[in-house]
């Protein structure tokens, strides 16, 4: 961090959008440029980490950031900065005035903030990725990381699910994926439409067809609460797996990301700062459901 | 100890009133308030509590945080950190209490917010000691009471038809220094405030989780309007939201303002999360969510109980929920 920044937290780095496409229906993914010391910031931020992105004049919101970091030569960025993918849907204030936006204009950023996968961890297991809609955002460097790093992880699956084929996102990824050694990608919809040619029922219906073992594996889930909570049963009740082996990434409306404005409460756990990534264990021992 | 007689209080706050900005309780339409004093007659000397605390000097209903001007494709951001130096006379010793909660929390608590942090800093305070309490009052069941000096930079207690000054900081030292009345040679002492002690057990953080799903919040909530007037009355509730707002056109130059302003957990859209689910959706979560922060979580994640017996909350409460009746009903079982 800049001087500046480490002595007022809530000043946001400017960002300029040097890449800007529709991945899905309403959804856009957005890659910014560092600028103003912001490259030094997210020089090594985890998958699963989170920053704020401003729509100047409108205000900000919480993302979880889409990719691993990369830099310089590796995605022709001339200052060896780090550029970041943001995932948006485009649902209230911010998110349209972000898709207002296009190539050369000026976002916000402010993080990188929360905990992250524990991906050293998760290393020699077999992973089991569950994205449903645009909860496959923050899963994505979770995926970048193990195809990066392919031998380090186990058998690697992923289920990807959204109410219709058009809402799914990184489609222009999976080829890609499904070429990863050892790696294999499930697809369903909760509704399908005349081109789809994958399965169609909700996420925990793929799941509990997939049947993934418990044995030396971790799951990693973000999605709508619903699901969050679906999956987890599946994944307890019919497959086996202990809450422990279940990390989920949640998430909440704040406003600071530093521990500070309170808005993310979930009984003594603050999401922003001791989250957003838990197992299902700790979510199950907390006085308050985030259901 | 210093004996001031009130005249010399009053020649020395207009003294000061010269060189910082001064900000007492005035009388605002009926209503006792902190509020930056340009003639020290208006200042009210005799009040039991003003209706807000002095959190708004602090951490005001709304803050800049920065400017932001868009040119072309270029934005520019502007820093705004709060300037200047102020005392604050009249300080009660619940408000007191409630600012060291929130500096737990703002300055303590790292990273440190920059804003709350330079009005403390740039702020010396003027205790002043209360002679009666109010009906609702009940500080000296959670720690406080009415002549506590914690906190304060200089303490006022009446006495003798004066007042009784203590010199407690650098900061307060500073402010009298000066001024030939602060003399140290006074042997009168302050009385203690007489205050009642209510009936009253403040149950310590372990006892809360098991009352977490009493049917008493959803007794308790149905009558709460989910107003959040008892959050804007508290001197230690400091939940916020951070938004942009556009600023008047000047020269066709597009610029807005990022300001925080107050918010509370009681309000429905305070947990709503992307996609419309909200888990705390029901009344009786919300209230729950505000007494268990109080004196649960916040002490907990910061330390001290985020309650400072003020009973604004008592007071303000267009339905009657209080404070107290929750504080008996989690101690008494």
């Amino acid at each position: 961090m800049t001087d500046k920044q480490q002595t007022n937290p809530m000043l946001p780095y400017l960002g300029k959008l040097v890449e800007v496409k529709d991945i899905a229906t309403e959804i856009k993914l957005f890659r910014v440029e560092m600028l103003n010391g912001g490259g030094e910031a997210f020089h090594d931020y985890k998958p699963g980490q989170f920053a704020f992105v401003s729509a100047f004049g409108v205000g900000e919101a919480p993302f979880g950031i889409a990719n691993i970091p990369h830099f310089g030569e590796q995605n022709g960025n001339r200052n060896g900065d780090a550029t970041l993918d943001f995932a948006i849907n485009r649902l209230g204030s911010v998110t349209t005035d972000l898709h207002e936006l296009g190539v050369g204009d000026m976002v916000g950023v402010r993080g990188p903030m929360g905990n992250g996968f524990p991906m050293d961890k998760f290393k020699g297991k077999n992973l089991i990725v569950i994205g449903g809609g645009i909860g496959g955002a923050p899963l994505r460097p979770v995926i970048q990381t193990v195809i990066a790093n392919r031998a380090d992880y186990g058998h690697f699956q992923i289920l990807w699910a959204a109410r219709n084929p058009s809402l799914l996102v990184f489609t222009d990824e999976y080829d890609n994926w499904r070429a990863t050694p050892d790696t294999k990608l499930h697809l369903t919809v909760d509704q399908a439409d005349d081109t789809w040619n994958y399965g169609v029922g909700l996420i925990t219906q793929l799941l509990e067809r997939v049947a993934p073992s418990p044995e030396n594996a971790v799951t990693i889930t973000c999605g709508p609460p619903i699901m969050i909570h679906f999956v987890n049963r599946v994944l307890v009740e019919k497959l086996g797996f202990m809450p422990e082996q279940n990390y989920v990434t949640l998430e909440a409306r704040m406003h600071c990301g530093i521990g500070k404005c309170g808005r993310c409460n979930l009984g003594t756990k603050l999401i922003c700062v001791d989250g957003p990534v838990f197992t299902m264990a700790e979510v199950g021992a907390l006085l308050e459901s985030f259901l | 100890m210093n004996y001031l007689t009130r005249q010399e209080v009053a020649a020395w706050l207009d003294h000061l009133a010269q060189e910082q900005t001064l900000i007492a309780p005035l009388d605002i339409a009926g209503n006792i308030l902190y509020r930056p004093v340009s003639d020290t007659k208006e200042v009210v000397w005799d009040f039991v509590r003003s209706f807000m605390s002095v959190k708004e000097v602090f951490f005001p209903p709304t803050e800049r945080l920065m400017l932001m001007e868009k040119i072309g494709q270029q934005v520019m951001l502007t820093e705004t950190l709060p300037e200047g130096n102020s005392i604050i006379f009249g300080v009660r010793p619940c408000d007191a209490r409630g600012l060291l909660t929130l500096d737990a929390l703002f300055i303590e608590n790292e990273p440190v917010d920059p804003y709350y942090a330079r009005r403390r800093e740039n702020t010396t305070l003027i205790g002043l000691a209360c002679q009666s309490v109010g009906a609702s009052c009940f500080c000296t069941n959670v720690g406080g009471a009415p002549d506590d000096p914690t906190g304060m930079d200089i303490m006022l207690t009446a006495s003798n038809g004066g007042y009784v000054a203590e010199i407690i900081t650098e900061k307060g030292e500073k402010i009298s220094k000066k001024f030939p009345v602060f003399d140290g040679l006074s042997e009168i002492r302050p009385h203690p405030t007489h205050a009642r002690k209510r009936e009253l057990k403040v149950p310590p953080k372990e006892v809360w989780p098991a009352r977490f799903n009493d049917d008493f919040w959803a007794e308790m909530a149905e009558r709460c309007l989910s107003c959040r007037i008892c959050a804007y009355v508290c001197p230690s509730c400091r939940c916020f939201d951070i938004r942009d707002e556009a600023l008047p056109g000047m020269d066709g130059r597009n610029q807005s303002e990022r300001i925080r302003c107050w918010d509370s957990c009681n309000g429905i859209p305070y947990r709503r999360v992307a996609g419309g689910h909200n888990p705390r959706f029901m009344k009786n979560q919300r209230l729950r969510n505000r007494f268990f922060c109080k004196f649960y979580y916040f002490p907990l994640h910061y330390g001290p109980v985020s309650c400072t017996g003020c009973g604004r909350c008592i007071d303000a409460c267009p339905v009657n929920v209080d404070i107290t009746e929750v504080l008996g009903y989690v101690g008494r079982r």
